[in-house]
């Protein structure tokens, strides 16, 4: 009896708790298969990551072994060494930082072209009353979907005449003049919600389009500038068919260095090295999203929903 | 003086990328059609025999690569699609259960980051057969585990899908959640007063109601697939054969490699017409969605 009834006490006061702390979510059922499932996907999307790391920190006789979801015995940064000052891209010799020194390069002058290009036409169309302005900007809204491979020899073709082909001018222009649809309407739809009162107080008091541009936009861009400068340096870094076709010999990017390697390896591969190397490429862009995550994310729905 | 000057500068301004528009755009795709309707081949050739000037078409339709590469363009589709409903899943697990959201959203994301090379040469590595995966499998004592599906013709493409899904269902469920959070929430409290089952509540209330969710993940899905090129040249290079062969990879293929530009020009039509195609019907439903959402 007396256990029946301590049972029936635990129970009410079991009972009674959710009344009294009903604010405290509990963990029933339900949560726990779906946070066991979505530990598993995470499971899933981290293995890669780990796997690559792993393999790059092992010797390659220990990868021989065929276990490659075992931590290393011998942990050694031989292999990113190797990949960033020896390792073999072509006929070159000189290790993956050739191509990183080549990706900044073409990053800077990509990123000036394009975020210029693009924020004043986006300033432009958004709050001033210029001509065929709706019909530029469903011009802009289509250019946007066309795929690359279409403008491709014209585009080379193009360059050559105006001396840039095969350059890192040549890589960062082409990059300018794809990102542009896509950029001009994230700017232009960040633009169109400044109040109109605020235009036409600057434009009496006598402020040109590029005084009000310097003086009131730009000061109030920073969100917007962040957001499409991630979204550019990311797709600018990880960005391999405009710097193969455009990029000259010695002027490739990094992503070019790195399929190099891999696929054209002379001799027996050595994985250690593909992997320091692929780690080494994807970095810059990692840390960005790790640090400044929601600006990431923030560009990478503004750049894909556009309108 | 100052107001004409107001009124001229803007439209100066919009010169440039109006330029770009025009020349590097709308200019260099009539440029690609007419030289898909010449002979060129390694240098452009702009005389067109009237009578046949359809040669490339026909030589492309009678290409088994081209075949293959179409064929291969919808596999990847379908199996690319996939994507979007594993980002839903895990968009509707994560936005009911806030336990954890922005750890999940943190890990489910990360791959976007990483360019597609570098995501075609990691898979690449976990799918080699005798130091990876199926080799840790066979230690493990599943002897019967296959996983070198980048040998054989008939599995690559799944290779090439599965590293497509790892890659950016992270981005459709970062799409999702933000289609989600824009739902009533009320709606939620009122299906469970009315005793509505869980599974029923998503399938007859809430992805009727992120239907313009779902066709702007379409349309970005299709844009992706079509442009497909980097990972499957970093994860087969076309291979085996030509197995793996996308329209894509077809164009480029026939420029460098074969150095035909007549031919490679046809093959960049077809694209842009199957781009056309996808995209004109998702884009006017979408805008149709858009302004039916607007008027309700």
């Amino acid at each position: 009896m007396t256990d029946v009834a301590s049972a029936a006490a635990i129970g009410a006061t079991v009972d009674s708790r959710p009344v009294v702390r009903r604010r405290r979510k509990r963990i029933t059922g339900r949560s726990i298969a779906v946070l066991v499932f979505l530990t598993v996907c995470a499971l899933f999307f981290c293995v890669p990551l780990y796997v690559v790391l792993t393999t790059s920190l092992k010797t390659m006789d220990e990868i021989r072994q065929g276990q490659i979801f075992a931590l290393p015995q011998t942990w050694t940064l031989e292999a990113w060494r190797f990949a960033w000052t020896e390792a073999c891209s072509g006929i070159t010799c000189e290790g993956l930082r050739v191509g990183f020194l080549n990706s900044v390069l073409i990053l800077v002058p990509s990123l000036i072209l394009s975020v210029a290009l693009s924020i004043v036409t986006g300033y432009a169309l958004a709050l001033w009353d210029v001509r065929w302005a709706g019909a530029f900007l469903f011009l802009l809204f289509m250019c946007a979907f066309v795929p690359f491979q279409i403008i491709m020899y014209p585009l080379i073709a193009m360059t050559r005449s105006i001396g840039v082909y095969g350059t890192i001018w040549g890589v960062a222009v082409v990059h300018a003049v794809l990102a542009m649809p896509v950029l001009t309407l994230i700017f232009r739809n960040y633009y169109k919600d400044v109040p109109q009162e605020i235009m036409s107080a600057a434009i009496m008091d006598s402020g040109s389009f590029w005084r009000i541009f310097g003086e009131i936009i730009l000061p109030m861009s920073g969100n917007i500038l962040i957001v499409v400068l991630i979204l550019q340096i990311t797709s600018i870094w990880n960005d391999y068919l405009i710097g193969v076709t455009f990029g000259g010999f010695n002027t490739q990017p990094m992503t070019v260095n790195l399929a190099n390697m891999v696929t054209v390896s002379t001799g027996t591969a050595s994985y250690n090295v593909d992997m320091a190397a692929a780690l080494l490429t994807a970095l810059p862009p990692l840390l960005i999203y790790f640090l400044l995550g929601k600006f990431f994310v923030a560009g990478i729905t503004a750049g894909a929903i556009k309108g | 003086m100052s107001i004409r000057w107001t009124r001229i500068a803007p439209q100066l301004a919009l010169s440039p990328a109006l330029a770009v528009t025009t020349v590097a755009f709308l200019g260099s795709i009539l440029w690609t059609v007419y030289l898909s309707l010449t002979r060129s081949r390694q240098v452009p050739d702009y005389g067109i025999d009237w009578a046949e000037w359809s040669r490339q078409y026909g030589r492309l339709f009678a290409d088994d690569g081209w075949r293959i590469a179409l064929w291969n363009l919808v596999t990847l589709g379908i199996g690319s699609a996939l994507a979007i409903v594993f980002g839903f899943v895990l968009a509707a697990m994560i936005d009911r259960e806030k336990r954890g959201e922005s750890f999940f959203r943190t890990v489910f994301l990360y791959p976007l980051a990483v360019s597609l090379i570098v995501t075609g040469v990691a898979w690449r590595w976990i799918l080699n057969p005798s130091m990876g995966l199926e080799a840790a499998l066979h230690r493990a004592g599943f002897e019967g585990a296959s996983f070198n599906w980048l040998a054989q013709g008939d599995t690559a493409m799944y290779a090439i899908i599965l590293a497509s899904i790892w890659q950016s269902s992270g981005f459709y469920m970062a799409l999702m959640i933000a289609g989600l959070k824009s739902i009533n929430s009320e709606i939620w409290s009122a299906a469970r007063l009315d005793g509505v089952s869980l599974w029923r509540l998503y399938v007859e209330i809430i992805i009727p109601m992120m239907r313009f969710t779902f066709l702007t993940c379409a349309i970005l899905l299709s844009l992706g697939v079509i442009k497909a090129y980097d990972i499957v040249l970093a994860m087969t290079n076309g291979g085996p054969g030509q197995s793996t062969w996308v329209p894509a990879y077809f164009v480029i293929n026939a420029l460098s490699q074969k150095q035909n530009l007549g031919y490679a020009s046809a093959a960049a039509v077809m694209m842009l017409l199957i781009t056309a195609v996808v995209f004109l019907p998702l884009v006017l439903l979408t805008a149709w969605q858009a302004r039916r959402r607007n008027a309700a």
